[in-house]
């Protein structure tokens, strides 16, 4: 190892890195402060107080603490069913010759082309036809339906660089398509599914727009949803926001760290191998 | 896969199969085909959301040619695919290479870059707002180099707030992209590369030749979430500006927004959607069709 | 081999879905008939997300207790944005916040608010208030359709330290005011703040209030209204005074939000701000003893004085399934005790609507208020609300760009009074 270019790339990487973090450290250090001094003397300056009023409303009239809970409600059916469905529609679409697969695939991207703003207000008439509107179920449905198409898209990249002869084999052995899909074909996916799964996570736990088309009532919003109930139409109290940020972070930061080793072995498409 | 295998299997696709395309189909149709149906409908027409749409047949797209301000967020979406594109993704890649191969702190330096998107927006907004502010970080920095005459309000200035935007966007993209190129980093052959650097290749070369070629896969993945991304940022450009000021970091996305929930005109953005719309499934299309095509042959 | 494939699927595709779009493009943007039947919960939602007046509208609904409520607080531009979703819903709530004026006479002429005219009526809980009240709470076919619960009013605040140390004082008319402008800037300090970065709608608030003292609240509604054009000489004369303000106006707010905007005000660096009296709310505890206001100054002394009083209050959705107890929650709402408690829990220096309420316990600020709208001739709202949002941003617009560019003046005006048309013509 060449001592002189390890300084070299420590010296660019950690500043870079500094200038990466300062916005976090930013967030904590407003999260800290007292309203009266955020007032006073504005969000840039520095702390001149050191309080945990903000966490402790965040906590309480911002119920924290449910609407965390109730992101996870969501978040854990959406992700597993996304990956469910998404899954088998790849396999299908990269294992068999069904016609037009090519044209299939690329319709089902082409779902997550339209920007997700035009379609709140049909979105919101059609789950309240289906009977789905301010329901968690319908959040879950919609998070479910607009993910499919991505998804799909990545794991059928990865699942066409399984070699045939792993499934032929399986096939001459009287294995049908079920058992070839469950029993080989899943555990070979095992690394894309779980950077799938861990970007999925935090795409849906992050989602703000649909939990406010889909939610009326306050008491079902997801953490987004609950965050962006702290900031008022005048003013905002920027620790108590900040505060709050923190807490909603949290979550996704650990399952991005969980499932890191995965993610850094998962997302092939068509590898060379 | 061989012709004569490949014939073989032509013959019968079991129930089972069909039904694992056609149920997350269904799924997708029912939730995002037929609201969108719905906005292609909805573009031509005129409604502000109560009582019925009256039918205005192609008038919101002439009128759309004609809206000055439309065309202005064309253009900016133009810079910002150019910027925020190519910069987050030159810049991911750039990372992705630097931090792909062991060493001390390495996984501190990935993490750390990848935390942006962790937060919500709503502070990340505020955070840059703050730093772009007359008295904030960035003309202070500006100040102590010695580069005062470059200090401005950079929010403030029609000329400069679009570009003050589009840092804060790569800021948090690019750790994003470094993701995706990693894990494509991951699936490359390292003794292609140790065999190339024996035979005296260098770096850039090794790169080029060797590395470049290894994540076509990736870099498919890449341009399609890179295109998908710059046309739809809304988030933080409506955090931090709101398009302003008077509409010079206007993008498409958030003057449909705009027009959509601020003012009420729901038919006229979904015609700016349907352009949206139509921009995205241009470029993904053209690269996939192309991409795919070569895959079979 | 892949167009063959393509072509055959693309064909079907595109007819089903062509005869889908018809089928379900009607589908989706209906409205649903609103069945028989009706609830005995009500839901109270509500666009008050500021941290004071949400934790009081929270506590006043507590102590309702003859129905179950439920209180739903969403931030206003996601309120604004479901609003036509709430109102159009086959179960919508039943009492919502919204503003007095055009837009909930939009919705009323729509047919989307419930009638609430016996609560104005008789010994309805609206029956005392005032008639500009109620000339305002009055759809276009002459039923009441809002109930206004707070109003605030708008004013030039400042510190009453602050002018003790630089030696000023209030003043009364424009010359005294630029005088006082001059002053202050003398001492190094900024006269004016005032955030038009991520809050533009502030810089109508002097555009709004020199139209008023210039021309006079009639003609402001009109121009608002499409009547005048916004290139006239008459707004061609407002513009001329507010060129004057420019240079006393600190540059750096063009980077603030109007919250922003107030921490110079409250760190002595600024000296006043036009703005409304809910900047109590976001100001250090310890200063809010320190605020005071004037009069903003008389440019005519012959046009009748006319002042800018906001009003919000609440409407009922006329599909809801307990209108009996929707009207019931108003006038609990509008009743003295309940505004009184509000009003002391929210911070934010509203003034009650009903005649009813007890003055004297208010704070002296709010005492002030109230008389500074008792002397007034006529009371407009704010651009906005006296319009619409879309007519605001094109005052936004054209506004910011006076700002930076005020000798450019002659073509901003031609702009926006196009941009204008445009809005109210469609």
């Amino acid at each position: 190892m060449n001592t002189r270019k390890g300084w070299a790339f420590h010296a660019v990487m950690a500043p870079l890195t500094l200038l990466w973090v300062a916005p976090m450290a930013f967030v904590v250090l407003i999260s800290i402060r007292s309203f009266d001094d955020i007032a006073s003397r504005g969000t840039a300056a520095l702390p001149d107080s050191f309080t945990f009023d903000g966490f402790r409303t965040a906590f309480g009239e911002g119920s924290m603490g449910k609407a965390l809970w109730t992101s996870v409600q969501v978040t854990v059916p959406a992700v597993i069913i996304s990956l469910l469905l998404s899954s088998m529609a790849a396999f299908a679409l990269s294992r068999y010759p069904i016609p037009g697969r090519r044209a299939i695939l690329l319709v089902m991207l082409a779902g997550n082309l339209l920007p997700p703003q035009i379609l709140l207000i049909p979105v919101s008439r059609i789950t309240e036809s289906l009977g789905i509107y301010d329901t968690l179920v319908g959040l879950i449905a919609i998070h479910v339906g607009f993910g499919l198409g991505f998804y799909t898209f990545v794991l059928h990249g990865f699942m066409r660089s399984i070699p045939s002869e792993v499934t032929e084999a399986a096939r001459i052995d009287g294995a049908g398509a079920f058992s070839v899909y469950a029993r080989i074909v899943m555990p070979l996916c095992r690394p894309s599914l779980a950077a799938l799964g861990a970007l999925a996570t935090t795409w849906i736990f992050n989602d703000l727009i649909w939990a406010i088309t889909v939610l009326r009532t306050q008491a079902k919003f997801p953490v987004t949803a609950a965050l962006l109930n702290l900031q008022g139409g005048y003013v905002s109290n920027w620790n108590v926001v900040a505060a709050a940020s923190i807490m909603a972070a949290i979550p996704t930061a650990i399952v991005f760290f969980a499932f890191q080793r995965h993610f850094v072995s998962g997302l092939l498409m068509g590898s060379t191998k | 896969m061989t012709v004569a295998a490949a014939s073989r299997r032509r013959r019968h696709i079991s129930p089972v199969v069909w039904l694992f395309l056609l149920v997350p189909a269904a799924v997708e149709v029912g939730l995002v085909f037929w609201p969108a149906v719905n906005s292609f409908y909805l573009s031509l027409t005129k409604w502000n959301g109560l009582g019925a749409p009256e039918n205005v047949g192609l008038r919101n797209y002439r009128d759309m040619f004609s809206d000055g301000v439309f065309r202005e967020a064309l253009g900016n979406n133009v810079i910002w695919a150019v910027g925020f594109g190519g910069l987050s993704v030159a810049g991911g890649l750039a990372l992705a290479v630097a931090l792909n191969k062991p060493r001390r702190g390495v996984g501190v330096y990935r993490s750390a870059i990848y935390l942006p998107m962790v937060f919500s927006l709503a502070v990340t907004g505020l955070f840059w707002r703050v730093q772009y502010q007359p008295d904030g970080t960035v003309n202070t920095l500006l100040g102590a180099v010695g580069l005062e005459s470059l200090e401005r309000q950079w929010l403030a200035d029609p000329k400069t707030a679009l570009y003050a935007v589009l840092v804060a966007a790569v800021w948090r993209q690019v750790g994003y992209v470094m993701v995706l190129y990693l894990a494509g980093l991951k699936g490359t052959d390292p003794s292609l590369d140790d065999a190339s650097a024996v035979d005296g290749a260098g770096p850039w070369q090794r790169f080029w030749y060797v590395t470049w070629p290894q994540l076509r896969g990736v870099n498919t993945v890449v341009f399609a979430v890179t295109v998908i991304d710059s046309l739809r940022t809304f988030d933080i450009v409506w955090a931090m500006t709101q398009g302003g000021p008077y509409h010079s970091s206007e993008l498409l996305s958030t003057y449909m927004f705009q027009q959509g929930f601020t003012f009420l005109n729901l038919g006229y953005a979904s015609a700016i959607a349907v352009v949206i719309f139509a921009l995205a499934l241009l470029f993904i299309i053209t690269y996939l069709v192309r991409t795919l095509k070569e895959e079979v042959s | 081999m892949v167009h063959s494939e393509l072509s055959r699927r693309g064909l079907l595709a595109g007819i089903g879905g062509l005869g889908a779009a018809a089928l379900l493009g009607g589908c989706a943007t209906s409205s649903s008939d609103s069945g028989s039947g009706s609830s005995a919960t009500l839901t109270l939602q509500s666009s008050l997300s500021d941290p004071s007046p949400k934790a009081a509208l929270t506590k006043v609904v507590e102590g309702y207790t003859k129905t179950k409520v439920t209180l739903n607080t969403i931030a206003i531009e996601s309120f604004r944005a479901q609003l036509p979703t709430y109102l159009n819903s086959a179960t919508p709530p039943d009492v919502l916040t919204w503003y007095a004026g055009s837009v909930a006479r939009d919705y009323a002429s729509k047919g989307f608010l419930l009638d609430v005219s016996d609560l104005w009526t008789g010994s309805g809980a609206c029956a005392g208030f005032s008639p500009a009240l109620k000339e305002l709470s009055t759809g276009a076919d002459g039923k009441q359709i809002f109930v206004p619960t707070n109003y605030y009013w708008w004013g030039m605040f400042y510190r009453k330290s602050a002018f003790q140390e630089w030696g000023v004082r209030p003043a009364t008319t424009w010359d005294e005011f630029i005088a006082l402008c001059k002053a202050i800037k003398a001492k190094g300090v900024a006269p004016l703040t005032m955030g038009t970065g991520s809050t533009p709608w502030v810089a109508s608030g002097w555009f709004d209030y020199l139209d008023l003292r210039v021309n006079g609240a009639q003609f402001h509604r009109d121009l608002l209204a499409g009547k005048h054009s916004f290139d006239g000489p008459e707004v061609k004369a407002v513009m001329e005074h507010y060129r004057e303000l420019l240079p006393y106006i600190d540059p750096k707010g063009r980077s603030y939000s109007w919250q922003d905007a107030v921490t110079p005000l409250a760190s002595k660096k600024a000296g006043m701000y036009l703005i409304g009296a809910f900047i109590t709310q976001s100001v250090p505890k310890d200063v809010v003893d320190d605020i005071d206001f004037f009069r903003v100054p008389i440019i005519d002394p012959s046009v009748p004085v006319a002042e800018e009083a906001p009003t919000d209050g609440y409407f009922a959705s006329a599909r809801s399934k307990n209108v009996a107890g929707a009207k019931e929650l108003l006038s609990y709402l509008a009743s003295a005790p309940a505004q009184e408690e509000f009003i002391k829990l929210s911070a934010s220096s509203n003034l009650p609507t009903s005649p009813r309420v007890s003055t004297a316990g208010f704070s002296p600020l709010v005492q002030k208020g109230i008389k500074l709208l008792n002397e007034s001739a006529a009371i407009t709202q704010f651009f906005n609300r006296d319009s619409s949002d879309e007519l605001q941003s094109t005052a936004d617009t054209a506004l910011t760009k006076f700002l930076d560019s005020p000798a450019d003046v002659d073509s901003i005006l031609a702009g926006w009074q196009s941009a204008a048309q445009k809005v109210l013509n469609s």
